[in-house]
This record gives structure tokens, sequence and C-alpha cells, in this order.
């Protein structure tokens, strides 16, 4: 008999018995973490069988039509929420593409079958209402998302952010901000990538140091100071830490990361563990860029960084033969959903795009111009200058007096001109995607 | 926990084991004990070379040893390795040479306890899977950045944990009590190179008797068995690290045998007649033991160049005393004080030089026992 095992060993609730490769040996490991269930789910009132979805202002799943609520039983992890490794099985199973397909779902509600869009984790169904969230269908287990900001600002809140967004500025349409874009607006969860990293970088370049000296001049016969650059070799090491950089996951043809970018200001202390309660009711898009494509593109960034730092490092402004290296250490990547809320409305002919960042409510989009503003206003900026210069021509033939119109004139038309290029480039922006 | 051991027994005089005429002997001095041929009775000890080997009974466990390591090294090996040992070391004793170093040698097996046993138990441990990450090293140079792929390895800890009931064969601990001594004299050995104990290969060589009995050489035994134990668990799973190994079991069948090692024994006599005892390794041929210098043999060669100096000086004043009378003499007398004072000064190097090595040269020696 073996004495006092009962202590010695821990409780074998959580182990289970896997091959040994030595006859004579057992071996117990740790049971692994059960997956994600396979099943679509389905969100229904268990008062009175309408659908649910995830209410943001009371923070769970609520009914509309009885007022049932139940809360979401999900950890806040915030900024150390678990992080993968870029190991081989990852990559290389991240440069197989997997997972984003097109498919075929039935509801379990009301029998009906549902294609849904490429890339779709949740959807509601179309003919009974039924809220799914069908995420494990799409996905490879451990490219999965993890974790999650869950919505913090209401529709409601959104839309007043846009209204008000949109009321902004002289030079757009008057009708803009009573217009039918607001109806459209919902919420999605799109996907993003998060990295980290230690950078060590170390730099070599040409430093030049402005030195003044006395010289003598001997044609001008006396002594005159001059400047001139002392080039050295030297070089130096810049530790750098980046943690959460974000990458956008989604495609650039299906979301402007343009106007993402302006409002990508997230606070990663919400992050939650990921629960399909959160995506009960609202739209969730898979990733489109792959794990090795949007870290190339963060490790692009996160160089170009470095060498930003790399040249803050040198103490004057004159560099040359700059070269670096950039070794990076714990690289680490998180693939998570951060919440948007989107519209795409048509004015005029004309599609734009307008976003809220779900979390804290920033706002960044396309506004339609009222050209005509724009235009009435270069030629009021431009028409003082024009004016004077026409004044100035004849005075000038006569007497000569019309020089100082003319200066002035050409003075007034060039701050004209460099404000209307400036009203014009914004003008632009406002409309670009 | 009690271990199961064979029984000591006592081995009379004149008693032979092992298919051997070896009789049990043990040194009036230090106490050592041996097994001997009957020539060797009366014969100096020659690890304290201060006492004789003696018939006495010895209590033993008369079973026969299970392997050894056969003499790698020969007589002639043994020429070169003392003349290694001994040039070099400017006025050495009168007795240390070679031809006494050769004609004092003695060949002796020391032993090691060989233990197997049978273990079952339950274990657990932290198992190291090695896996690969993939990082990258970036260059910048001349406005455009290359990429360099870099592969790390990293180990996964996971816990694990089990039973077994499998058999230990062949842990070597220590058979003496002077074991670390012994080791650091011998150096290591190649156990792989083993051979089963045949009493042919034992030829003229001394035995010596285990006295480090087995219920104190197992505290040393189980550690190790537990060491292989933790290999044997992580290849069952597959792991390539282990750390944190822990096993609560029984060892069962525990069976000790000895292990003999090969070494050969000389000395010679230092300045005030001690025996200084050299150890050289029967496999690799490695020597240890003091190789000293003689601090009386340095100071005779001193009084003789200093003796050289002094008539040097005595002629000098002669010649000095002459000059008046013939003053060439003069030139003679001063190159002789010249001469005379380098040769005094020479003189004393003999003199501090044995001191000086003998200090700088400290070299393990076999243990000392009374």
């Amino acid at each position: 008999m073996i004495e006092n095992h009962e202590n010695f060993w821990p409780s074998l609730d959580s182990f289970e018995q896997v091959e040994s490769r030595v006859p004579g040996v057992v071996v117990y490991a740790p049971i692994p973490e059960k997956k994600d269930e396979e099943k679509t789910r389905l969100y229904t009132c268990p008062n009175c069988g309408a659908a649910t979805s995830f209410d943001v202002a009371a923070g769970g799943i609520a009914c509309e039509h009885c007022g049932y609520i139940s809360p979401v039983k999900a950890e806040v992890v915030g900024r150390i929420a678990d992080e993968f490794e870029f190991t081989l099985e990852t990559v290389s199973q991240a440069d197989k593409g997997w997972g984003i397909k097109r498919q075929v779902l039935h509801c379990e509600a009301c029998g009906g079958q549902l294609s849904l869009p490429e890339g779709a984790i949740s959807t509601s169904c179309p003919f009974c209402a039924s809220n799914q969230v069908n995420l494990t269908t799409s996905l490879d287990e451990f490219l999965r998302p993890r974790f999650l900001i869950p919505f913090k600002i209401t529709l409601e809140q959104s839309r007043q952010l846009v209204k008000t967004w949109l009321g902004q500025g002289w030079f757009h349409p008057e009708e803009l901000a009573v217009s039918s874009v607001l109806r459209r607006f919902s919420g999605i969860y799109l996907p993003f990538w998060t990295f980290d990293a230690r950078i060590t970088a170390h730099w070599k370049a040409q430093v030049g140091y402005q030195k003044t000296e006395r010289h003598y001049n001997a044609s001008q016969k006396r002594w005159e100071t001059r400047t001139k650059i002392e080039w050295r070799w030297e070089d130096g090491t810049v530790p750098l830490t980046f943690d959460d950089l974000l990458v956008i996951g989604s495609s650039s043809r299906r979301v402007s990361h343009k106007i993402l970018n302006r409002i990508i200001n997230f606070q990663m202390k919400d992050l939650a563990a990921y629960h399909p309660d959160y995506l009960a009711g609202w739209q969730a898009q898979a990733y489109e860029t792959t794990l090795t494509d949007a870290w190339e593109i963060g490790k692009n960034a996160i160089r170009e960084q470095a060498k930003e730092a790399c040249y803050r490092d040198i103490p004057t402004s004159h560099v040359r033969n700059f070269s670096m290296t950039a070794d990076f250490a714990d690289e680490a990547w998180r693939y998570i959903l951060l919440p948007v809320y989107l519209a795409a409305y048509k004015f005029q002919d004309q599609t734009f795009q307008i976003m809220v960042n779900g979390q804290t409510g920033a706002v960044a989009g396309q506004k339609p111009v009222a050209w005509w503003k724009i235009w009435l206003a270069i030629a009021g900026l431009l028409t003082p200058g024009l004016i004077l210069g026409m004044i100035g021509i004849p005075l000038l033939l006569l007497g000569g007096f019309g020089i100082f119109p003319i200066g002035l004139g050409i003075i007034l038309f060039g701050i004209g001109a460099y404000l209307s290029i400036r009203l014009y480039n914004k003008a632009r922006q406002s409309e670009a995607k | 926990m009690a271990i199961q051991v064979t029984p000591l027994e006592i081995i009379e005089e004149g008693q032979t084991l092992w298919g051997t005429n070896r009789q049990p002997v043990g040194c009036s001095h230090c106490h050592r004990s041996f097994l001997a041929d009957e020539e060797q009775i009366h014969m100096l000890c020659p690890l304290c070379c201060s006492g004789q080997l003696e018939p006495q009974p010895l209590r033993l466990r008369p079973a026969e040893p299970e392997q050894m390591l056969p003499f790698k090294i020969n007589k002639e090996n043994l020429s070169l390795i003392y003349s290694d040992f001994t040039s070099g070391v400017w006025f050495k004793p009168d007795d240390f040479n070679v031809e006494t170093l050769i004609q004092r040698t003695q060949a002796v097996f020391w032993p090691l306890w060989l233990v197997d046993s049978d273990v079952k138990g339950r274990w657990q441990m932290e198992a190291g899977f090695d896996y690969q990450v993939k990082s990258s090293k970036e260059y910048y140079q001349d406005g455009q950045w290359r990429s360099r792929e870099i592969v790390e390895n990293r180990i996964n800890w996971e816990s694990r944990l089990g039973e077994l009931e499998t058999h230990v064969d062949n842990v070597t601990v220590p058979g003496l009590e002077e074991n670390n001594n012994r080791q650091q004299m011998t150096g290591g050995y190649q156990l792989e190179n083993a051979i089963s104990f045949s009493p042919k290969m034992v030829d003229s060589a001394l035995l010596e008797a285990p006295d480090f009995p087995p219920e104190d050489a197992w505290a040393l035994a189980k550690p190790i068995i537990d060491r292989r134990l933790a290999q044997v668990c992580a290849r069952a799973s597959d792991a390539q690290h282990t750390r944190n190994f822990a096993i609560k079991g029984e060892y069962h069948n525990l069976n000790w045998t000895q292990f003999l090692l090969p070494m050969y024994v000389t000395h010679y006599k230092d300045d005030d007649g001690k025996p200084q005892v050299l150890v050289i390794n029967g496999q690799s041929g490695q020597i240890k033991g003091p190789r000293l210098a003689s601090q009386k043999r340095g100071l005779r060669t001193a009084a003789i160049i200093g003796g050289i100096a002094a008539m040097m000086f005595l002629l000098a004043l002669l010649g000095f005393l002459l000059t008046p009378i013939f003053p060439p003499a003069a030139i003679a007398a001063v190159l002789l004080a010249i001469l005379g004072f380098g040769t005094g000064l020479g003189a004393l190097f003999p003199a501090i030089w044995p001191s000086q090595w003998n200090r700088n040269h400290q070299t393990p020696k076999i243990a000392e026992r009374k």
C-alpha cells in the first residue's frame, strides 16, 4: 500500500488518463478546457417567448416585451486578457486562411433557412425575428475571438451624438441633421487584432554637430564668422515596448479604415471575456485580414515608430548614413471584437459612411458638402484682392498712385487663395471615404 | 523507511571470497580494510603508508561484486605519467623519482554500491514540452527595411501525475566514507565501460572493502533513483523536460552489490621522511597528489652557491690588498667583487624557490585516517 497518497495527490477531478509511452507508468493530464458549444445559441425570453437581445443600458440580456433582464455572466478582464504567442502552429494555421465561409443556418425557432453573410457571427431571423449567435461554426477553435468590449453607448445616445456631429459646420446641407440617416444606424462588433512586442532598436549614423568658427576673408580683408557641420559616427540603443497595438481585421472594402482609425480610441480596461450574450441582437463580423497579414501591418507600424524613436535619440537634427536593427521579442497577439455603430446613407445619390465608437462615443465619418456655399465662400475670399487690383491698375496708368492698391490687392488675393485652398481641401476631406 | 539488505557476515582470517584467493586484512594505522592475497599480508598499507596490512576478520556482505572497470593503464604508461609528474619540479626530494614511484606502485580496486530496486508509487511533476515561436529581426539601411525570420524554442510547462510500477537498475552510490575525497583524487570514470566482475581481472590488485553501510548510503541512493524515475515519467508523458518531480512510493527488493573501480597508489618521502601518497586513475591515467620540492635540497644548493660567492669576495679582498704593489690587481678585484655579489644574490633563489613552489602547488591529498 502507498502511504498518505490522499494528501500527496491533488484531486483527480480535473485530470484524465492519457497515453503513456512507457509500460508500467500511468499518466494523468489536466482535462482540456471544454470547447464552446458548437450549436447556434437562440435568444428567446423564458417568460414570454419573444426574442431577447443584449441591452446596453441594462448591461444584460433583456426582453423588450415583458421587461425580463438577465445579466451577462462574463468577467471584465481588461488589459490582462490572455495573449497568444506566434507559435509555428498558429502561424501555419493562419496562413492556410481558415474559417470565413458563407454558411446556411437553420433557425431553431421557426425552422427557416438563413443564408448568413460572409463572416457574420450573429444574426436575426428575418422570419421570426429570433436572435441567434453562431460564432463556432465559422472559425477554428483557437482563432475565435476570446475577448470583446461590450457596447457602452446606447443606440439612442449614438444617434444623438451623430445628430450633433452632423449639425456642426456651416458648409454642410441644412437638411442633413434631420435626414433619414439616423434611422439607418446599427451596432456591430468589428474584428480587431491587438499586438504586443518588446523591441530593442540599435542605430548607427553619422551625426552632424553645428560649429561656428571665425576666419579671415582675404578678398574682403576682414574677419568673418561661418557655421560648419562636423560629422561623427555614433550609435545607440533604444528599448521600446508596444502594448495592445490595434490592427483592423475587417477588409477596407467593407469598412473605411480611414474613418475607423479616427474613432479607434478604445479603452482596453473594459475588455471582457467573450460571451455569446453580448452578441445577441447585434451584428458581429469575423476577421477578413488574417493574423499573418495583420501582423505584417502591425510590424510595419512598430518598426516605423522604432525608427522615429531612434531619430529622437540622436541629439541633433543633422543625420546621414542612418541604419538600424530592431530585435523583436515577446511578440503576442489577441483577436478581439470592438463595438462600433455604423451607418451608410445616401444623399443626393451619393453614399456616405458614419461611425461611432460604441464605447467612447467618438464620431467620425463622411459629411456631404453644400458646394454652392464653398464656392460662394471662395469667391468672397478672392474678391477683395481682385477688386483692389482692378482699382489699382487704372490708377497706376493715370498717375502712379495705383502701386499701393495693387500691392494690397496682391497680398489680400494671396491670403484669400490660401484660405480658399484650405477650405476646399477641408470640404473634400469631409466627403472623402 | 527500513531498507532490505543482505545481512553482514564475518569473514574470518584466511577465508577466501568471490573465487579469488583474497583474505581479509586491515591496516593497523588507518584501519582501512582490504581483501589481499597471501603475498600481500604484512605489506605497508598503500593508502596511508604508515601501518601494515595484518590478517583480521572482516564484517562484509559476501555477495560477489556485480561489475568492475578493468585497468587500462599498464606499467609502461605509468612510467610516462610519473615522468611527466616529476619533471618541472626543481630541487625534488631524493625519493621523488620515477624508479621509486614505479617500485612502490600498488594496484587497488575501490568500491561503489550498485543498487537495484522495484518501485511502486504515485508521482507528480511539471512536464515541459518544447515548442517553437516565430520572431524577427528587422534591418533598416539605405531607406529600406529588410526582415529576417527567427525561430525561438520555448518550453510549455504542464502538470502531470500518475502511477508507476517499475524497476530501477544499477544506481551507483558511495561505498566508502571517504568517497568524495577518492572521487577528487581519481577524477571521473567512464562507468558505461563496466564489465561483469571476474576474479581473473583482479590480478594482483588489493580489493578495498566498503565501509559506508547501505543503511547510510540509501539516503544518497533514493534521490538518484527518484531522478531516474523522473526521466521515466517524462518519457511516459512524452515530455522533453521535468521539474518539481515528487513521488510517494515504496521501494522493494533492494539489491546491493559492489562496483569496483581501478586505481594505482604509490608514494615518495618528503624532507621529513613523511610519505606523500599519489593516486592514479586506472582508467584515465589522471594522477593527483602532493608534488613537493625539497626545502633541504634547496638550502644545500644555496649554501654551495653562497660558499662560492664568499670565496670570490675573499679573492677580491686579496686583490685590493695587492693593489699598492701591483695596481692592475685592482681591476681583477673589482670584477671579482661584482661577480661575488651576483653569485651571492643567486644563492637566494634555491633557498626561496622550494617553499614558494610548495605554497603555489597545493594539491588534494588522500584522506588521512587514524
